[in-house]
């Protein structure tokens, strides 16, 4: 079947484009329908990438690429831009323009009052734009120029409040951490750029040098490294995951669109996307899963600990990442695509319910929340499924896709199987703590504007509500048995490992995990510090985020700045001393000069003189060299 | 069309149109002085476009114009066997694709310049135009000249008119800052003269066969130069060379490279012959800076490109690790530095530093895409410093300071103002989509291939540099405001016009960099085919 919609999949980034530089146009006189245009623009992008989908899903569906702009040329090196079309990018972008769609929805709600809000819709679009143009990239050097400007539009976005401190320290660190990442991708693409035969540095020639083997060995695992710390910039993988908790400080229709279920998923897209090379190395591919793993369980421990409703859903995001990453690592690809998937809307609705109820509250220490329940229903029920799916629970979303890639890990990898089982554990617990504290019991809040808690308005809920359809349903596309996603993504039929023991044991050890949340946070049986007051420095390590930024802070940044300010110092007293004190002879010697004269010599004239007498040295002096040597 | 008009030459000189309207307007009469004064630049603008018009993208150097300037008959009693020697100066012009880009982005610059000057200079608006006038005819003819004393006439008239722009419309140690400005660079022309009259009595002897006789020339036309000393062994070996006084052996043409490298290398700046260009920076008046770091500085690189590349093709392979290592040094250390400065000035200055390195690195590798990104880099830093120094006028206008610990908080007062600095920054720190991304991504792109670890020293630098940009740029825009400044307004009209057109350029080449790179594409092949790579 002849590619139609494929060829037209320019629109799909074209409309949130055009949205963008409309919104840009218009400014601020444009308050009241600067979000239409928004979410308009959206509508028309999830369309066609809907089109574009269901024509891939299609009997026969083809990948369809175009690659004939020529961007830039020098020498034998050509550079052409174009898009391309295969399942897995008309996925993310039915999965980007879905989530973007929900979410310009949700903040025509969110963020009604704010002066500032065409500027916010803009930046929205922008960052769509980006988004999706990254994902139809046809080679790498186009997937990195808008990798970037995704970086750009969330460092915008997270300081959008700029007058607040916190919101502009929290731009800057999510731009430079995420900007070391990327040093490392574009030094990957050096090497592409150079080993690749005809400098052709697009994905279907790239997965094929490798595949074939024509690059190999060293090179390959080195090459694959460098994409990878790109990948664990953006997608906030240990040890880069620093700005992505920080990155909270943004709007929180932001979190679910950026820092949740889009963007950082882009270094899972782009390790998949780059699939082939990782394949070409196994020591590239142990990197990927140990990390991956590491990051899933090391997030989770800190996410036990945290207050702000925000910071705990975000630590959430870097430990569901880190599986996604676990399950490319370990061969599993299209169980993290699968989890990519399901992971976008469920993690996305539990930030727009926690948005509503900071919307509300105003307040985001889950310490001072409580007995939500009754007053925010379909807050509350749909943050419950968001929960439960995140949990891993049957038969949510997210149960499927974790349980895909437990079964591989239980085939392949034992010890990372017990890692992420664990994981599932303390991932269960703190949903179950955030749940019980938010929702359950008694109102702790000091505002008064807690007493007269209210449901959001529909334009908010209602995507919570299409949020929530998919977080329950998501999971269906894939079930054991009938894996359609993995064997559409990989066009080949998937091996099975499912395994009935794995789905029992992540069921068993996620219900203990909501059991012990229920017993210590929803019954009170447990008491709350009862492991804290035992072992305070265990506590202190987790609240404290393993002293991380600290540590950085001690060893990377201070180091730099004492650095920068010796040489600041051996800039001014010994270079620039230098130039000083031969300025200050010669123009002693000028003085001299219009003495013997007596006139006054002009400036200019001193010059000529004193550049003589350099050259004469300069020229005597090199022979003297020369003759020497 | 063009074949018959001297284009060039109009071009060049055009600015004296505004000079001499400016000589007839009485200096009291400001409004008048500041407009015709700005028009002035607009002519060798409109002459630019019509150059590009018209020129042939297919290669070589075009709108060549030649005229004989001076004949002058050397004293025969110097010269052996009493044979009559002539100095031979000419008057020649032409551009290629570097040329073209270059004599654009000067008069471009110059009219945002001028616009800028129109509110942020408060006095003695006659001077300060007919000088400004005098040096974009400088700094056009820089570029365009084909002979060696031409290009050193064009060059002082470049340091003069800057010598009196900071010395008397710039900050408060404006004076002492204009000596030191004119003492680095009277040394750097000193040295580039010695060089030039080394090659004019080697590369630069003739013989010219006439009907009854021969003319034992030397010529300072870079066309015959560049041809003698590249090809230096055939030359050696010709029957004007055995007549030649002056020789020209391995160990002159070393000396006059390292000559250039050093004329030029105060110019760019090279570390460590940067500070003078700190106090410009700082003490001179941010229009006057937005010529001398937005094209000045160029010359620089313009200088190593054209003669350091051309004229001395092997030595530049020999020496081209030292060249990469002194950008590698120039990247790292002007961004370290710009990390700490506490005066956005300063911040600029070293930041500057940092993307010269940038172009030091292209030329050292010697490769097509590499010296590709370092023209790309001379063009795209001429625009964003240009842009940044722009702003920095009309934001120390409002706020009377560029110490960052006092500012704060400008985007609410100043949201048109601050967005564009924040674009700025972000072409400073190279993201893709605006131009700085084109010429670090060529360059790195160009210099990895022979020089791995030396490109992934100067890749650091990007991370280095996002740091700076956003650390100083956000401190002025970001977090809360002084209240002095709650009153302050937003760009007007005339300060907006520049910003948006040089907005525009930016992100002109860096979303399709087919513009500049088809422009300079033939004339950046010749000089890697005279290298021989």
């Amino acid at each position: 079947m002849e590619a139609v919609y494929a060829q037209y999949a320019w629109l799909v980034p074209l409309f949130p484009l055009i949205a963008f530089l409309v919104l840009l146009a218009i400014g601020r006189t444009a308050n009241r329908s600067g979000p239409v245009i928004g979410v308009i623009a959206t509508l028309a992008s999830f369309v066609m990438a809907l089109l574009v989908l269901f024509e891939q899903t299609a009997e026969g569906g083809m990948a369809y690429v175009w690659n004939d702009l020529e961007w830039i040329r020098a020498g034998d090196f050509v550079l052409a831009m174009g898009y391309e079309v295969n399942p897995l990018n008309a996925l993310m972008l039915v999965i980007v323009t879905f989530v973007s769609l929900l979410v310009n929805l949700y903040s025509m709600g969110y963020m009604k009052d704010d002066p500032r809000i065409t500027v916010f819709f803009s930046y929205v679009a922008l960052f769509t734009f980006s988004m999706l143009a990254l994902v139809i990239s046809e080679n790498i050097v186009q997937l990195y120029i808008f990798w970037e400007l995704v970086g750009v539009c969330s460092f915008l976005l997270i300081g959008f409040w700029y007058t607040k401190p916190e919101a502009k320290a929290a731009a800057k660190k999510a731009f430079i951490v995420t900007r070391i990442g990327d040093v490392g991708l574009f030094i990957g693409i050096l090497l592409l750029v150079w080993n690749m035969p005809g400098h052709a540095i697009d994905f279907t020639n790239i997965g094929n040098a490798f595949a074939s083997g024509d690059i190999s060995g060293g090179l390959a695992t080195l090459i694959a490294i460098l994409i990878f710390i790109g990948a664990v910039g953006k997608s906030g993988q240990f040890p880069l995951h620093t700005w992505l908790p920080d990155a909270m400080e943004g709007p929180t229709p932001i979190s679910a669109l950026i820092h949740a279920a889009t963007m950082v998923a882009a270094g899972v897209y782009l390790v998949a996307r780059t699939y082939p090379v990782f394949e070409a190395s196994e020591s590239a591919m142990q990197v990927v899963a140990i990390v991956g793993a590491f990051t899933a369980i090391f997030a989770a421990l800190i996410a036990l600990t945290q207050t702000d409703i925000k910071r705990v859903l975000a630590y959430s995001t870097v430990s569901q990442l880190g599986y996604m990453m676990l399950a490319l690592g370990i061969g599993a690809y299209a169980a993290g695509i699968f989890h990519l998937f399901t992971h976008a809307f469920f993690k996305a609705l539990l930030f727009l319910a926690a948005g509503s109820v900071i919307h509300v509250l105003h307040e985001q220490n889950i310490f001072k929340m409580g007995g939500l329940m009754g007053k925010m229903r379909i807050t509350g029920w749909t943050f419950v499924i968001g929960a439960l799916a995140l949990a891993g629970i049957f038969p949510f979303a997210g149960f499927w896709s974790k349980d895909a890639i437990l079964a591989e890990a239980y085939a392949s990898h034992p010890v990372l199987f017990w890692v992420a089982l664990i994981t599932a554990f303390l991932t269960a617990f703190y949903m179950a703590r955030l749940f019980f504290l938010v929702f359950t019991g008694q109102s702790r809040a000091e505002s008064s504007e807690a007493g007269h808690a209210h449901e959001s308005p529909l334009v908010m809920t209602l995507p919570m509500i299409l949020l929530a359809i998919f977080s329950i349903g998501a999971g269906f596309f894939n079930i054991p048995g009938s894996d359609r996603l993995a064997a559409w993504l990989t066009r080949e039929a998937p091996e099975h490992h499912a395994s009935v023991l794995v789905m029992v044991l992540s069921n068993v050890f996620a219900l203990a995990g909501i059991l012990l949340g229920w017993l210590m946070y929803g019954k009170r049986t447990i008491p709350q510090d009862w492991l804290s007051a035992r072992a305070t420095w265990l506590y202190r390590l987790s609240y404290r985020k393993f002293y991380i930024d600290e540590i950085y802070d001690y060893v990377i940044v201070r180091p730099l700045r004492v650095f920068g300010y010796f040489l600041h110092l051996f800039d001014e007293f010994i270079v620039d001393g230098i130039v000083r004190l031969t300025a200050n002879i010669t123009l002693a010697i000028g003085r001299a000069g219009t003495r013997l004269q007596n006139g006054q010599l002009q400036t200019y004239g001193l010059v000529s003189m004193l550049g003589l007498v350099i050259l004469a040295v300069a020229f005597v002096g090199w022979r003297f060299v020369i003759n020497a040597g | 069309m063009l074949d018959n008009i001297p284009i060039l030459s109009l071009l060049v000189f055009s600015p004296i149109v505004g000079i001499l309207a400016l000589l007839f307007i009485r200096s009291e009469n400001g409004r008048l002085l500041r407009i015709v004064g700005t028009a002035g630049t607009a002519l060798p603008l409109l002459l630019a476009i019509w150059l590009f018009s018209g020129f042939d993208f297919g290669g070589g150097r075009q709108f060549a114009e030649q005229a004989l300037w001076v004949h002058l008959p050397l004293p025969t009693e110097f010269v052996p066997g009493g044979v009559q020697y002539y100095l031979e100066l000419g008057y020649s012009l032409s551009v290629d694709g570097i040329s073209l880009a270059l004599v654009f982005l000067t008069a471009l610059i110059s009219t945002m310049a001028a616009l800028a000057s129109f509110s942020h200079i408060k006095k003695r608006w006659k001077a300060f135009y007919i000088w400004f006038l005098v040096m974009e005819i400088g700094m056009l003819g820089v570029f365009t000249a084909q002979d060696l004393f031409l290009f050193f006439i064009f060059f002082e008239m470049t340091l003069v008119p800057l010598f009196f722009l900071i010395g008397i419309w710039g900050y408060k140690e404006r004076e002492k800052t204009a000596n030191k400005f004119l003492i680095y660079n009277g040394i750097g022309s000193a040295f580039m003269l010695l060089a030039f009259i080394m090659m004019i009595t080697t590369g630069g002897f003739e013989i010219r066969e006439t009907a009854n006789s021969a003319d034992y020339v030397y010529t300072s036309s870079m066309e015959t130069i560049m041809h003698n000393m590249v090809s230096a062994d055939s030359y050696v070996n010709s029957a004007a060379y055995a007549q030649s006084p002056f020789h020209l052996d391995e160990g002159t043409l070393v000396l006059i490279f390292f000559l250039l490298l050093l004329a030029f290398g105060i110019k760019l700046p090279i570390f460590p012959f940067h500070t003078w260009m700190l106090k410009v920076h700082t003490e001179a008046a941010p229009s006057v800076v937005m010529l001398h770091s937005g094209i000045l500085l160029k010359i620089g690189a313009y200088g190593l490109i054209r003669f350091g590349m051309q004229f001395f093709p092997e030595q530049i392979e020999r020496y081209a690790l030292l060249i990469a290592v002194l950008g590698v040094i120039n990247v790292l250390y002007g961004a370290v530095l710009a990390l700490v400065q506490s005066d956005f000035k300063l911040v600029l200055a070293y930041s500057s530093i940092s993307h010269m390195g940038i172009v030091l690195l292209g030329i050292a590798s010697l490769s097509e895409i590499g010296v590709k990104g370092a023209i790309f880099q001379m063009v795209s830093h001429g625009f964003i410093s240009a842009l940044m120094f722009l702003l920095v006028g009309s934001f120390y206008e409002r706020t009377e300071t560029t110490a960052l610990e006092k500012l704060g908080g400008l985007a609410k007062s100043m949201p048109f103002m601050s967005s564009i600095l924040l674009t700025a920054g972000l072409a400073l720190l190279g993201l893709p989509g605006l131009s700085g991304f084109i010429s670090e991504f060529l360059v790195f792109v160009g210099l990895f291939d022979t020089r791995p670890v030396l490109t992934v020293l100067g890749v650091l630098g990007l991370i280095l540099a996002s740091a700076y940009v956003l650390r100083s740029v956000l401190r002025i825009t970001y977090g809360s405001m002084d209240a002095r400044f709650a009153e302050v307004k937003d760009a007007r009209l005339i300060e907006a016009i520049p910003m948006i057109i040089l907005v525009a350029f930016i992100v002109l080449i860096g979303i399709y960099p087919a513009v500049l790179s088809e422009t300079i594409g033939t004339a950046v092949t010749d000089i890697i085919n005279g290298i021989g790579g």
